[in-house]
């Protein structure tokens, strides 16, 4: 495998898991790391989390990795596991072409 | 537009509608009907009256065969969902709820039929149509009315609702149905619009990626079964997948062209899985579809892939942003929407 590709599967893999611990431990989920599947919906069917876990889930990304939701990106951003993992290395990948 | 195109945009922007005959609709009662189905379903079966939750129903071996919500209303618990024939799941249900015998199933299809609305003014025109009472429906929200059942639900990413009318009324009701929806622009949606749709949104479908034996790990299911419960059907078999660990998965992917079932995904010249689904997105303007691919190819965000010379990107699913997620019952009205979502 290329190591440019191998480098961006551990990039992936390894926020994934900081996600899905994050999740876990900060909402209190009765679900085992592997029990969670990364495109899981996080409202209503899936894992049915509320408007509190969800402001929850803002601070927390806020927090561990400083990535912050506009209104606009934040009803897009969390629907699915991934589509956090998405929100935060991506704003990683500017923050890392803007120098910071 | 052809009429695929026009149920395909109705579904996505205004109001759809569908006769399904394919869902399958089970009534139980009795004073047993919920611990009949406690036997039966990996999910937790804590049901608040009107409450749906989203299952499966799996063989012995953990692989799914029928896509299911198990919902309450009052003393009775009904089955909604796709896959086996009714009678093949009421056997089954009957088969495998040893020892519990006070219930009995009644196959609703023999008495009502199904009309399925759907897209993201789909709680409008069900509103004008059965009644305001259905305003009020949460999303996995189940409620009689009158002689009917309304179930809050669907696989569009969109508002969804489906409908059980005695057959009787169904004619009367699809008369109201087409004459009030003409101001909704409301279009009839075929199974293979329906399909795209259910396809765009990376809900599963028992039709398509169902038919491959899969397991609910695989398909990154897991979340419809309890993480508590060990005592139903295939739960020995998910406890060994678990404890052996799987190594492929259900992703999410696009392509620029079309790609067919069964091709394979190379990465590097290395065939690392394949495709399982794939069709159009008039949305995004590409292909999008599901693959299986092996660890650790399987994550989103990867753009390294070929179908024969095509090149492959996983995503996040689902592939498109719905725009029912902007509309909202209380604020907006699909006659006013050109000036309520600028």
């Amino acid at each position: 495998m290329r190591p440019e590709l191998k480098e961006k599967i551990e990039r992936r893999e390894n926020t994934l898991n900081r996600v899905i611990e994050l999740l876990i431990s900060g909402l209190q989920l009765d679900r085992s790391y592997e029990e969670l599947d990364p495109d899981t919906p996080l409202f209503g069917t899936g894992l049915g989390l509320d408007s509190v876990d969800a402001v929850e889930i803002v601070v927390a990304l806020e927090s561990e990795f400083g990535v912050s939701l506009d209104d606009g990106d934040s009803m897009f951003a969390l629907r699915t596991i991934n589509s956090l993992v998405d929100v935060v290395l991506h704003q990683s990948e500017d923050n890392f072409d803007d120098g910071n | 537009m052809t009429e695929t195109e026009v149920g395909y945009h109705a579904i996505r922007n205004s109001v759809a509608f569908a006769e399904e005959p394919k869902l399958r609709c089970l009534q139980l009662t009795g004073s047993q009907a919920f611990d009949a189905l406690d036997a039966v379903c990996p999910c937790d079966i804590f049901l608040q009256d009107g409450q749906m939750k989203h299952t499966l129903l799996l063989d012995d071996t953990g692989i799914p065969f029928a896509d299911v919500y198990v919902c309450r209303e009052g003393e009775n618990a009904y089955l909604i969902g796709y896959g086996s024939s009714a009678d093949e799941i009421a056997n089954w249900i009957t088969h495998h709820a040893t020892d519990i015998t006070d219930f009995s199933i009644v196959d609703l299809s023999e008495s009502y039929d199904n009309l399925t609305i759907d897209g993201p003014y789909a709680w409008e025109l069900c509103a004008e149509v059965f009644g305001p009472d259905i305003l009020g429906l949460p999303y996995l929200g189940m409620l009689v009315l009158d002689a009917m059942f309304v179930f809050r639900a669907g696989r569009t990413g969109e508002y969804g609702y489906h409908l059980l009318v005695p057959t009787d009324q169904k004619d009367s009701w699809v008369e109201n149905l087409l004459a009030t929806g003409a101001a909704f622009e409301m279009a009839r949606a075929d199974e293979s619009v329906r399909a795209q749709c259910v396809l765009e949104n990376f809900f599963f479908d028992i039709n398509r990626e169902g038919q491959y034996h899969l397991t609910p790990l695989e398909l990154q299911l897991q979340w419809r079964l309890s993480s508590q419960k060990n005592a139903y059907p295939g739960a020995e078999a998910i406890h060994t997948h678990r404890q052996s660990g799987w190594t492929r998965r259900l992703t999410c992917f696009t392509t620029p062209d079309p790609v067919n079932a069964d091709a394979e995904i190379t990465c590097e010249d290395e065939i690392v899985g394949h495709v399982l689904v794939a069709g159009y997105s008039p949305a995004r303007g590409d292909y999008v579809g599901k693959a299986l691919l092996r660890q650790p190819y399987w994550h989103a965000g990867l753009d390294a892939f070929q179908v024969g010379g095509i090149p492959l990107k996983t995503i996040s699913a689902p592939a498109i942003n719905n725009l029912s997620l902007k509309v909202s019952p209380y604020r907006h009205s699909f006659h006013t929407r050109g000036e309520d979502l600028i």
